[in-house]
């Protein structure tokens, strides 16, 4: 494996001339040249379909993602609770195999009905739910967004409602009344909704019990005590194997609010059928729509390849341009330096300084461009040493020209065609050492990047019980960027080396 | 002989900056950022919470365990040199490290029990020099054969699609490519183990251990093969190339010479310092690479080592030692590198 995380440097002094061709013919970056270049070449072609995809995902990303995605949205458990945790895409139900479950979200802010009791009222709820089978539910639950009310509080009862008949009393949620001070109306779970898991506790195993025993009476009930989402969506069966079969056909969520004052508000009530599977990419160990993070990648990855290696190349060149046309004391001074700084190992250095610096993006960016610039510095240099001898600067020199206005307008310009391809080929470099470190756990936790989510998948061992689309498309798309910004490389490969314009 | 001589020096000096210049840097983001004084804080504070709570069994007076534990505090900073700043107590510890003393582990320690880092090192670098030097063999044997006959044929088809494989090589991490044998050969073929450099329970002989070792390493080195010969290829068809436009290449065309002498004598023979050269500069670049790839392999050599030392409870004396450790390979393998070019490259004069 070449050193991923810097430029592609020349051979140790004399300086590989081979790979540097002097600017035999005038080197040409006019914006015509460069647009029939990339869109004769197949490589520059697909680049450009690959950039414009890339492109317009990450302005979608940033319009509609809220600005602090990463601390407020994709590292907040609570977002995710109602997802299903590590489940697989839901296309791979075309798969051959098991028959999985869509995830499905019912926010109910309709009552289906509303009868009047003595005490009040009760407002009646419904969520349906078509099981085909296959595979049960992974867990069902129930959440309040918000409940205002005067005097006594209202209850939440929530009734599973099964094909065979069996109404299961899952839970009865109790709302706290007026504390002391406080005014009317109360409002409650506002703030923070109250979620309830309606697969989970005794209460719910009592009732799925009872209502086997009142549906089924004779025939063993299973022990389905762990697996309560599975006794849910299931009956007693002798002759199964495990003493269950799945029950299909459609269910219904009934939730009935019972209270007092008329004038009671609900906000809409989520109830939750988790699926298991979910989303176009599916879901991580904490339910987190991978999809959502596999975006968010994008423009942060764009964004690394960019800063870096633009500040890179440009320290890289304008040192490189500084050190061949200068000469002398400067010159020495800048080749002992990039000498060293090429020879330094970029990985571990870059693991140490990240670990003590702190992960910041930032400051991961500014590390990786502190120790890619030299190899730019050397080629950039051995180049200008052959436009320096060229007429042009001699005659630009005969007619009275600054030392600063030949290189900005007479060395630089010559160069400046190498330097862009340079800057390109550098920017995939950027783009793995950042996933590298991500990887190795060091990446700025704010900004999830696709390393990071490698590594999330690595870490808890995703790898090894074979959740796949939780390690393998964040990998995928790294490539990808990188491989974009190589076809591009590899298009502008003739405006460099004049020699491979001339074969094609 | 005296050039030769002469520009070997001057190498060996940059080497001796370079090595200087990240231990400079070392220093300084320890010392600087109050990391070294924290580290060294924290290991106050834990050994005199030990030696109160010690001393609190068996003095009763609690004044007189505060009084001795305050003193023991201050006389562990001294120890530690926490009264003087990180510049004049750094420096020390870089010549102690200088000179391969390289302090002890936290929790990481060899086989045999011994939590010296330096023993470490030396119980776990054959590993990483064990993958290393065969992915670079091999590597090298398929990059000079298919590179040097691309070069023959540039422009053709095959010329074009040996360079989208070879920037998907370099666009593929490693780490990345690892995984996907791990999900594909280990878990879904069932062809090779996935990770480790022994079975459960090893096996018994010197013979049947190193079989065994050998078998763990096939999919690490199936690893860093892939990823290093693409570029290497493209790199040597490159400068086998361009040598083959040159004039006295020309020449000997124009005298009619035998292809195979022209290839061997005239092409190879200038074209070879710098493939040699890159191929070397590979294996000094996978040094880093074998970071990632021992980490997803569970490969116990020097690579996993770091990740053990980053991950989990850090141990900053270890990560510093393995950061100076891994500088003065690199600078080896470069210097080793040197001498090679010069003995090649009889042009070579600076």
């Amino acid at each position: 494996m070449t050193d991923e995380h810097q430029r592609p440097r020349p051979p140790a002094d004399p300086p590989a001339t081979a790979e540097i061709q002097p600017a035999a013919e005038p080197l040409t970056l006019s914006g015509r040249a460069v647009r029939r270049l990339l869109l004769n070449s197949g490589s520059g072609r697909a680049s450009l379909a690959l950039f414009a995809l890339m492109l317009g995902i990450c302005v979608w990303v940033l319009a509609t993602y809220p600005p602090n995605f990463g601390n407020d949205r994709w590292s907040n458990p609570v977002v995710w609770a109602d997802n299903p945790k590590v489940a697989p895409p839901v296309w791979t139900n075309a798969l051959p195999g098991v028959d999985r479950v869509e995830h499905q979200v019912d926010a109910l802010d309709q009552p289906v009905e509303i009868r009047t009791i003595p005490a009040g009222e009760v407002r009646v709820y419904e969520s349906g739910f078509d099981f085909a089978g296959g595979e049960a539910p992974s867990f069902l639950s129930l959440s309040l967004n918000g409940v205002s009310f005067s005097g006594r509080p209202p209850v939440v009862i929530a009734t599973l409602i099964r094909p065979d008949g069996a109404e299961i009393n899952l839970v009865s949620i109790p709302i706290t009344a007026a504390r002391p001070g406080e005014t009317q109306p109360i409002r409650r779970f506002y703030e923070t909704p109250e979620r309830v898991v309606l697969t989970t506790g005794d209460a719910a195993a009592r009732a799925i019990t009872t209502a086997y025993q009142q549906t089924y009476p004779g025939v063993p009930a299973p022990n389905l005590a762990e697996r309560l989402n599975v006794a849910l969506f299931a009956r007693p069966d002798a002759d199964a194997p495990n003493g269950w079969a799945l029950l299909p056909g459609t269910y219904r969520m009934r939730v009935q609010v019972v209270t007092a004052d008329p004038a009671t508000e609900v906000a809409p009530i989520k109830v939750v059928w988790g699926g298991t599977v979910f989303g176009w990419m599916g879901t991580d160990n904490l339910g987190r729509d991978l999809l959502e993070g596999l975006l968010f990648g994008f423009p942060l990855a764009l964004a690394i390849a960019a800063l870096a290696s633009l500040l890179s190349t440009a320290i890289g060149a304008s040192l490189g341009v500084l050190s061949g046309y200068a000469g002398g004391m400067t010159d020495a001074v800048i080749q002992r330096l990039s000498d060293i700084v090429s020879n330094v190992p970029t990985l571990p250095l870059l693991i140490f300084l990240v670990f003590v610096l702190g992960s910041h993006l930032w400051l991961i960016i500014l590390v990786l461009v502190a120790f890619s610039w030299p190899g730019l510095t050397i080629l950039v240099r051995s180049m200008v040493l052959q436009v320096r001898a060229g007429q042009l600067v001699e005659a630009a020199r005969a007619l009275g020209a600054s030392r600063r206005r030949i290189m900005v307008r007479h060395v630089f310009p010559q160069v400046a065609p190498f330097i862009i391809a340079q800057m390109i080929f550098f920017a995939p470099g950027a783009i793995l050492a950042e996933a590298s470190l991500s990887f190795l756990g060091l990446g700025d936790t704010s900004t999830p990047t696709w390393g990071q989510m490698l590594e999330a998948g690595f870490r808890t061992g995703a790898l090894y019980v074979g959740y796949w689309w939780w390690v393998l498309p964040p990998g995928l798309l790294i490539v990808l960027t990188a491989i974009a910004f190589m076809l591009l490389a590899l298009a502008m490969e003739p405006i460099v080396d004049p020699r491979l314009r001339r074969q094609r | 002989m005296l050039a030769v001589a002469r520009s070997l020096l001057v190498r060996a000096l940059t080497l001796t900056g370079v090595l200087l210049a990240v231990l400079v840097l070392l220093v300084l983001s320890l010392g600087a950022t109050g990391f070294s004084d924290r580290l060294l804080e924290a290991q106050v504070n834990e050994e005199v919470r030990g030696f109160r709570q010690s001393l609190s069994q068996t003095v009763r007076d609690p004044a007189a365990v505060e009084r001795a534990v305050v003193e023991r505090q201050t006389e562990l900073e001294g120890f530690y040199g926490l009264d003087d700043p990180w510049w004049v107590r750094l420096p020390p510890m870089v010549f102690r490290v200088l000179t391969l003393d390289l302090g002890e582990a936290r929790t990481v320690r060899t086989s045999e029990g011994s939590y010296e880092i330096s023993d470490i090192v030396l119980d776990r670098l054959p590993y990483t020099m064990l993958l290393l030097t065969t992915s670079t063999i091999v590597t090298a044997v398929v990059g000079i054969a298919v590179g040097t006959r691309m070069a023959t044929r540039v422009g053709s088809r095959l010329d074009r699609v040996l360079a989208y494989v070879a920037s998907i090589s370099f666009a593929i991490p490693g780490w990345w490519l690892g995984i996907l044998l791990i999900v594909v050969v280990s878990f879904r073929l069932e062809w090779l183990p996935a990770g480790g450099m022994y079975s459960t329970p090893p096996p018994e002989g010197g013979f049947a251990r190193a079989l065994d070792l050998a078998h763990h390493a096939v999919l690490p080195i199936l690893t860093l093969v892939p990823v290093s010969v693409g570029p290497y290829i493209y790199s040597v068809r490159t400068m086998t190339m361009t040598v083959a436009q040159e004039d006295h290449v020309l020449l000997a065309r124009a005298k009619w010479l035998p292809q195979r002498r022209i290839t061997m004598r005239h092409i190879f023979r200038v074209a070879a310092p710098p493939i040699v050269t890159g191929l070397l500069f590979g294996l000094a670049g996978s040094l880093s690479g074998s970071i990632l790839i021992e980490t997803i392999y569970n490969w116990q050599g020097m690579g996993r080592l770091y990740f053990e030392a980053v991950s989990g409870t850090p141990d900053e004396g270890l990560i510093v030692a393995l950061t100076f450790v891994f500088t003065l390979l690199y600078v080896i393998i470069r210097f080793v590198l040197d001498v090679l070019y010069v003995l090649l490259d009889p042009r070579v004069r600076y």
